[in-house]
């Protein structure tokens, strides 16, 4: 019993991470139409710059935090409005290619730069375990998750009640509609963009604290983000949480008293059982069917 | 229709003629690996360009072609011709089930679940040590008997010709599929999947059998790479297999039957001349890709064939 509820612990706590990195990809999905197969890439970039400050320039790990935020949202938007922008309203395979495009880029790019091996961010948290009854959870851990669901109360209360959230929920509604009462639609879609590159990378280097980052992990993100997303619903804001804790407790529950090789497989197999009952998630924001 | 097949009759007597003309044993390779590159861009292309839904899973495809010829001729020493069919045949019943779960969801779903499943088939592949050897893969699969006397560089030209021979097929196959009623109901699908039922087109029934040759082409291709390169490992059900099949389509233009041609003889020759840059070529692979997409969004022969209509207008 005391085996099944460490595993359980276990399992939420990389629940949480899971739905913490997979936000980014959803949010830009949900507000912009966009599969962004650069999301790994710019979670791997975000735990990079985050390395490079605190371990290198021996920065804080909050300030640390906030440039990263700061430098890749302003990326971001740039991204958007520079590359995005001229293929919005192509469908979505041009996007998928161009994102596609982007993240090989920033692989190499980050390859050549700091090279293979792997990097951590220096945290302030200790790695001391913490006993909570019958479980165990180490400190970093828990300050991370805290951390986590401080992030995702407030993207979502920037969602929902803000003008600036308004402005991005409009947008995707209607464009034309949008633009017609004032909304600077293509500023907006810059925003989500910038949006979801600083979730991506904030997440990358707030995860990085605990696991290492290093410039070929990317796919690797992305692919878990993508099970992550897809089982709860593509776009959905929680969906992505509860699918993000579904996949970690499933794993843990699995390497527990199963395989442990297979353990990266249950993702897509959840995902493949999930498109033969319930095709578009467990929280599907719209449901197209022909 | 006319100049397609003038300029594919072009392309094959070109290729055959091409060995004759005493090139060194890396020339030759870099054709062989151009072979092997069309059989893989041609049946990607029918998903992409005529059913215009993008997987990015058709290296499950390719692994298990490659795994199925493999294994039976390491196992069971089957022969070549043998071991490509049946890669054929597999793989095609690999697709008739993954493409019959995957063809029923559309757009970035598709998208997804496609990758899953390719995933799977590599997780599977490295775990499944018994069968599959696992990470190691399975090495020494040997190359046809009458090779044996042979030397390297008349090898490489007996694998070139085969693979001429398997790229005839693929593109004769797509070239009969894309003119015929398949062809176009697929595009009718791709164009307007509404009107396509309206006019008593079954999306899903026509777009799986585009999915399953598509398949079939891709496990041809696994299985000569098997044999050309007599080893297989699970990095054939690797990404960066996808990517160059998205390239090269996406290059030289998806929806025309040259582009998958013309695409893979550049992408090939652009990655030989770049490996002088080392690992910075892959950068620039990705600042390709972005450019294409920006500003050559239908790829070369989509750019041809847009020029050609202006000259029949004027």
């Amino acid at each position: 019993m005391d085996f099944l509820l460490q595993l359980l612990a276990n399992g939420l706590v990389n629940g949480t991470f899971y739905a913490l990195s997979a936000l980014g990809l959803t949010l830009i999905f949900g507000l912009m139409r966009v599969v962004n197969f650069a999301h790994g890439e710019l979670y791997m970039v975000g735990g990079l710059i985050g390395w490079a400050l605190t371990e290198l320039l021996g920065a804080n790990f909050f300030l640390a935090l906030l440039i990263v935020v700061i430098a890749t949202g302003a990326a971001g938007y740039l991204i958007d409005r520079w590359l995005i922008e001229r293929v919005r309203n192509q469908g979505p395979e041009t996007g998928i290619l161009l994102t596609i495009g982007i993240s090989i880029f920033l692989t190499n790019t980050a390859l050549l730069i700091v090279g293979t091996v792997p990097h951590k961010v220096l945290s302030p948290f200790a790695n001391k375990p913490l006993f909570l009854g019958p479980v165990v959870v180490t400190q970093s851990r828990l300050s991370i998750v805290a951390i986590c669901a401080v992030l995702m109360i407030a993207v979502h209360l920037l969602i929902k009640h803000t003008t600036l959230g308004r402005a991005m929920r409009a947008t995707v509604q209607d464009a034309m509609a949008a633009s017609l009462v004032g909304i600077r639609t293509e500023r907006i879609h810059g925003f989500t963009f910038a949006l979801g590159t600083a979730l991506a990378s904030a997440a990358g280097s707030l995860l990085g604290s605990i696991y290492v980052t290093q410039p070929t992990i990317g796919g690797l993100v992305s692919l878990k983000a993508f099970v992550v997303v897809i089982l709860g619903g593509l776009g959905s804001f929680a969906g992505a949480i509860i699918g993000g804790l579904l996949l970690g407790v499933t794993e843990a529950l699995w390497g527990g008293y199963f395989a442990t090789g297979y353990v990266d497989a249950i993702g897509f197999a959840l995902v493949i059982v999930m498109l033969l009952v319930r095709p578009y998630g467990l929280f599907s924001v719209k449901s197209e069917r022909a | 229709m006319i100049f397609e097949r003038r300029f594919l009759l072009g392309a094959l007597v070109v290729a055959i003629l091409f060995p004759l003309l005493g090139w060194s044993e890396y020339v030759i390779h870099v054709g062989v690996l151009i072979m092997f590159a069309i059989m893989l861009a041609t049946g990607f292309n029918l998903i992409v360009g005529y059913v215009g839904e993008f997987s990015l899973g058709h290296t499950a495809f390719l692994g298990i072609g490659a795994y199925t010829a493999a294994l039976l001729s390491s196992s069971l020493g089957m022969p070549i011709y043998f071991n490509i069919v049946a890669a054929a045949v597999i793989a095609a019943i690999a697709g008739l089930f993954i493409g019959a779960v995957t063809l029923r969801l559309r757009g970035p779903f598709f998208v997804i679940v496609t990758l899953c499943f390719a995933e799977v088939l590599r997780i599977v592949a490295n775990n499944w040590v018994s069968v599959t050897n696992g990470p190691m893969g399975i090495a020494g699969i040997v190359k046809p008997e009458w090779m044996a006397q042979q030397s390297a560089l008349q090898q490489k030209v007996d694998f070139y010709y085969i693979g001429l021979a398997l790229v005839v097929i693929c593109v004769y196959f797509a070239y009969r599929f894309v003119y015929s009623f398949l062809g176009r109901a697929v595009v009718t699908i791709r164009e307007n999947r509404f009107v396509a039922q309206s006019v008593g087109i079954w999306p899903y029934y026509y777009s799986l059998l585009a999915f399953v040759v598509a398949s079939a082409m891709a496990g041809v291709a696994g299985a000569f790479y098997a044999h050309y390169v007599s080893y297989v490992g699970p990095e054939v059900f690797g990404f960066p297999f996808m990517i160059s099949m998205i390239i090269m389509v996406l290059l030289g233009g998806k929806g025309t039957l040259l582009g998958p041609v013309i695409g893979p003889v550049i992408v090939v020759l652009l990655e030989e001349y770049l490996r002088d840059f080392k690992d910075l070529r892959f950068s620039i692979f990705g600042l390709v890709i972005i450019v294409v997409v920006l500003f050559l969004p239908q790829g070369l022969m989509g750019f041809v064939a847009a020029r050609r209509e202006q000259y029949a207008r004027k």
